[in-house]
């Protein structure tokens, strides 16, 4: 899958990346840390700077995961009719 | 504060707000980071994907429709945990995009350009015959304010 490597990469470092980056976006390629970024876009544009069109990481340093909460939409409501 | 209007009426099936929700117009297409970088490849730029978003204040987050994606060779950037009451460990991918309202006639931080979005199958057709290709989510619903005018028919929104 897409960003496996990269996803464990982050878990690993992650204890290092909140003690140093906490708040930042990261930029993670493989099992490399690029670089921390104040906006998702500065490290996006930096991934394909350096990447085009290959698969990178960027993800927020934080302690909790992000989680996307949609009920209707995920209950399948969003369309339904009755 | 710009005001844009959306009235919800159909000539044969007339008021359809109830029916379809609040929709408007929007086009998806590559983040610029990537539309620069394509330019600079002589690689093509795919047209941007028009059609419309549905506002969802249920939404924590916006999404765009997967397959946009994929027919544009964009990669996914992220992965975002799925939270229902019956659904738990499922993951979907997040990405980058670009996101534009025709309607809204945007500047400044309000200009929403460039986004994340998490991707998920939820193309659907409207009653009359509107393809919803996105869920407006409360990442972008916080730049705004909303009048949600379920009598007349229609939709104000301001930032």
């Amino acid at each position: 899958m897409p960003l496996d490597t990269e996803l464990a990469t982050f878990k690993k470092l992650k204890a290092e990346l909140l003690a140093n980056h906490a708040g930042k976006f990261a930029l993670i390629k493989g099992d490399d840390f690029i670089g921390a970024f104040d906006t998702p876009d500065n490290a996006y544009t930096e991934g394909v700077t350096r990447y085009g069109r290959e698969p990178f990481l960027v993800r927020r340093i934080a302690e909790q995961e992000e989680v996307y909460r949609n009920q209707a939409f995920l209950l399948g409501l969003t369309n339904a009719r009755i | 504060m710009p005001v844009f209007d959306f009235f919800h009426w159909d000539k044969d099936k007339g008021y359809t707000l109830a029916e379809t929700g609040a929709i408007l117009q929007v086009t998806v297409g590559l983040p610029p980071a990537l539309e620069q970088f394509c330019l600079q490849k002589n690689i093509a730029i795919p047209t941007p994907v028009s059609g419309y978003a549905l506002i969802d204040t249920g939404a924590s987050a916006s999404a765009v429709h997967e397959q946009i994606f994929t027919d544009f060779g964009v990669q996914p950037i992220d992965n975002i945990l799925m939270s229902t009451p019956h659904t738990r460990d499922k993951f979907s991918f997040v990405y980058p995009a670009k996101v534009q309202f025709p309607g809204l006639n945007l500047s400044g931080e309000g200009a929403l350009t460039s986004m994340r979005v998490v991707g998920c199958e939820l193309k659907w057709t409207t009653f009359d015959d509107k393809e919803i290709i996105m869920l407006m989510g409360r990442d972008l619903l916080k730049f705004f304010l909303m009048v949600y005018n379920g009598v007349q028919s229609d939709i104000t929104l301001a930032y």
